[in-house]
């Protein structure tokens, strides 16, 4: 057993490294490092959630962290990497309202936002934990970081990967706050694959002519033509 | 065993499509699956079994009450209904080559998996189980949106899926939050409808406000209220008419659907009056938005599209009074919007048919001579226009009227107010009716248009739901007041 001081020292280490993570995730133009960095920021989540199993001893945890670690660490980026290499976009220059500096900015202040915010309304909770209120925080915080990249970038590719990060914030509010079923964790993350896959093949359709998108698609066996 | 029974007939349905290997064989299955659970929705009704919390299987996520009974009845007939007009409509895509025949088994699987999710949504207990079905429906109904594959319909269903599934997780974080209430309450968490309802009256008014405001902000989206209605006229005007009659029939009350059940839990705790406010607030800025971008309008079915935006504020409106009366008539209005929106979409495709305007272009409607080409798609459109607008006998002047008078009990500033926004959204109906169908071809150019055939299938779900409309405006049953009076009960609201 790990001594429990140093178990949420390094929580609190992982959840700086998440915001880290977002932060470069806003920032960053380049398409493959944001790929990487989704991945890592996931494996970060995956080791807060074994922490806390250390903390806790639930073995949903255990469960995520598994979950996490073969969806969001493996799948998805693996997945998103291969659509991207399809359609040869390396850059997201572009933006929307926001540049990377104004939303780095921005960031802080809605990180402020939601703590003040949090202070107000976390009086009833039953994880009054200092700790536990940081996460909470920080997950709030990571998904409206995440929203900023789907409104401020151009590329659709960037947008998923910006509410893919929202999605890992509203997994980690979820770790700190309490304890869903498992069987509804699982389903969430079965949808979030569905919904990924979907939005990866319609990107694949932005980023091409409709001759050139079909077959694209019959190449992914995504596609037939075989009616009379 | 019955929602055993409803997955079986789904799978069937799916293997039927997956063998089939025309069209018409994919329509015939489609139809039937649709009517079959239209007819098991009739049958549950009429058996008086409703409630049934304990299912055999599915229990203990799933459950059929009137609310949910209500809303698969909705579904089901105005599902059959696009099924049926679905054989002639698509037939025309093809012919046009607005839809390749590599798409078709993909638009039949969807609409046919569509179904069955929508009706695993209404059935669904427990809120965690509804969102993810919510989910599944935003993202089978964006494929069916993007089956034309033209890049404007791509853009379309992107944009509704960010929209819908970034406002969703706000929802997940609010389940989240209300979770980690009840557990804090009772000791063991829940997320079952029925529970939460009952356990309500001691949830904490802080979190409880928060978690309202989270889960109102996915909903929302869902359903097309500001600011997160712009997805809803780019998806409803690109997709299919048979689609844009289930987007604006059937998926947005999904929408509305998880907002009146949040909103009943809300109703039972101090929250309920900021819970109210914010109801009343976006549903005077969603009418408000939806009748100014009616005015200069000029696609007919972004027109259609930005009157279910309307409606959609006059529900949110009517749900936030909260009175016995209001709540009544925020379930008949719910039932009314959905089988006229259903009519009007059907017939606009008509004239799409007609006028050989692709689905996909931004490019303001160019029909003349509707009546001479497609009279009844004209009729359907200023009959359904008047129904839609308010106008006796049809149902929505009962819903309005009866709303905007429990408006006028708690503020006669908010019924003035929404009273004004609903006349400027009727007079940009009628201004665009007024304009576009008394237009006539230029003489040299009237022999350039052939006269589309309509065949029976696309007129006919038109003529069946105008007629239910119509029927459902000067015909109360007790059986029907009683039924949404049940619902009521149920959701502690009387």
């Amino acid at each position: 057993m790990i001594d429990p001081i140093i178990v949420t020292d390094l929580i609190r280490v992982f959840l700086v490294f998440i915001i880290i993570t977002a932060a470069y995730i806003i920032s960053t133009r380049n398409l493959s490092s944001l790929v990487t960095v989704y991945a890592v920021q996931s494996l970060a989540l995956v080791f807060i959630a074994l922490l806390l199993f250390q903390i806790e001893g639930s073995t949903t945890l255990l469960a995520i962290a598994a979950l996490t670690f073969t969806t969001k660490v493996l799948i998805i980026p693996h997945f998103i990497g291969t659509i991207q290499e399809k359609i040869r976009i390396k850059s997201d220059i572009q933006f929307h309202f926001l540049t990377p500096i104004k939303s780095l900015f921005l960031s802080v202040v809605l990180m402020l936002v939601v703590y003040i915010t949090f202070v107000e309304i976390m009086d009833g909770a039953s994880a009054p934990d200092d700790l536990f209120f940081f996460g909470a925080v920080i997950g709030i915080s990571m998904m409206l970081m995440g929203m900023m990249i789907i409104f401020s970038r151009k590329r659709a590719l960037t947008k998923v990967l910006g509410f893919l990060s929202m999605e890992n914030g509203a997994l980690l509010f979820g770790l700190f706050i309490t304890e869903l079923p498992f069987m509804i964790e699982f389903l969430v993350v079965i949808d979030l694959i569905i919904l990924v896959l979907l939005t990866t093949i319609l990107i694949v359709g932005l980023d091409s002519t409709i001759e050139d998108y079909h077959e694209r698609l019959q190449r992914f066996h995504l596609w037939e033509d075989d009616l009379p | 065993m019955i929602l055993l029974m409803f997955l079986v007939i789904a799978l069937l349905a799916f293997v039927g499509l997956i063998i089939s290997r025309n069209h018409r064989q994919m329509n015939t299955i489609c139809m039937v699956h649709s009517l079959v659970f239209a007819l098991i929705s009739v049958w549950l009704i009429l058996s008086g079994k409703i409630p049934i919390t304990s299912l055999a299987f599915g229990s203990p996520y799933f459950f059929i009450d009137h609310l949910g009974i209500y809303e698969v009845l909705i579904c089901t007939v105005i599902f059959t209904c696009a099924a049926v007009y679905a054989r002639g409509y698509v037939d025309g895509l093809l012919e046009s080559g607005e839809l390749e025949k590599g798409s078709l088994r993909v638009f039949y699987l969807a609409l046919t998996s569509l179904l069955i999710v929508m009706v695993l949504t209404f059935f669904a207990e427990n809120l965690a189980i509804f969102w993810i079905c919510a989910e599944l429906t935003t993202i089978i109904s964006a494929l069916l949106v993007a089956i034309l594959s033209t890049r404007e319909n791509i853009s379309a269903a992107i944009k509704y899926i960010f929209i819908a599934s970034t406002s969703m997780l706000f929802s997940f974080v609010g389940i989240t939050l209300l979770f980690e209430i009840s557990r804090s309450v009772t000791g063991t968490g829940t997320l079952s409808w029925t529970a939460l309802l009952l356990q309500a009256h001691s949830f904490p008014t802080g979190m409880m406000t928060a978690a309202f405001v989270l889960v109102f902000i996915g909903f929302a989206a869902k359903s097309g209220i500001f600011p997160f209605h712009t997805w809803l006229p780019e998806a409803h005007a690109k997709s299919p008419s048979a689609v844009s009659a289930i987007l604006s029939g059937v998926l947005l009350n999904v929408g509305i659907y998880g907002i009146i059940r949040i909103y009943a839990i809300v109703h039972q705790t101090p929250s309920l009056g900021t819970a109210s406010s914010l109801l009343v607030l976006f549903g005077m800025l969603t009418i408000g938005i939806a009748a100014f971008s009616m005015i200069p309008e000029k696609n007919l079915k972004k027109l259609i599209a930005f009157s279910s935006v309307e409606n959609m504020g006059i529900l949110l409106i009517g749900l936030a009074v909260a009175t016995p009366v209001a709540i009544f008539w925020v379930l008949f209005h719910i039932m009314a919007h959905s089988f006229t929106k259903a009519s009007l979409f059907f017939s606009a495709g008509i004239l799409h048919r007609q006028y050989r305007n692709p689905l996909s272009n931004e490019v303001d409607d160019d029909i003349c001579n509707v009546f001479r080409y497609q009279p009844l798609a004209a009729w359907g459109i200023i009959i359904g226009g008047i129904a839609i607008t308010g106008m006796p006998p049809f149902p929505i002047f009962w819903s309005k009227l009866f709303i905007l008078l429990q408006v006028g009990t708690v503020s006669p500033l908010a019924l003035f107010a929404m009273l004004f926004l609903i006349f400027i959204a009727a007079v940009a109906f009628g201004y665009f009716v007024l304009t576009t169908f008394t237009k006539s071809s230029e003489p040299d150019k009237a022999t350039d248009i052939i006269r589309f055939p309509t065949p029976i299938g696309m007129k006919l779900p038109i003529i069946l739901l105008l007629l239910l409309i119509f029927i459902t405006g000067v015909a109360f049953t007790t059986g029907e007041v009683s039924f949404i009076t049940a619902i009521q009960n149920e959701l502690m609201f009387s």
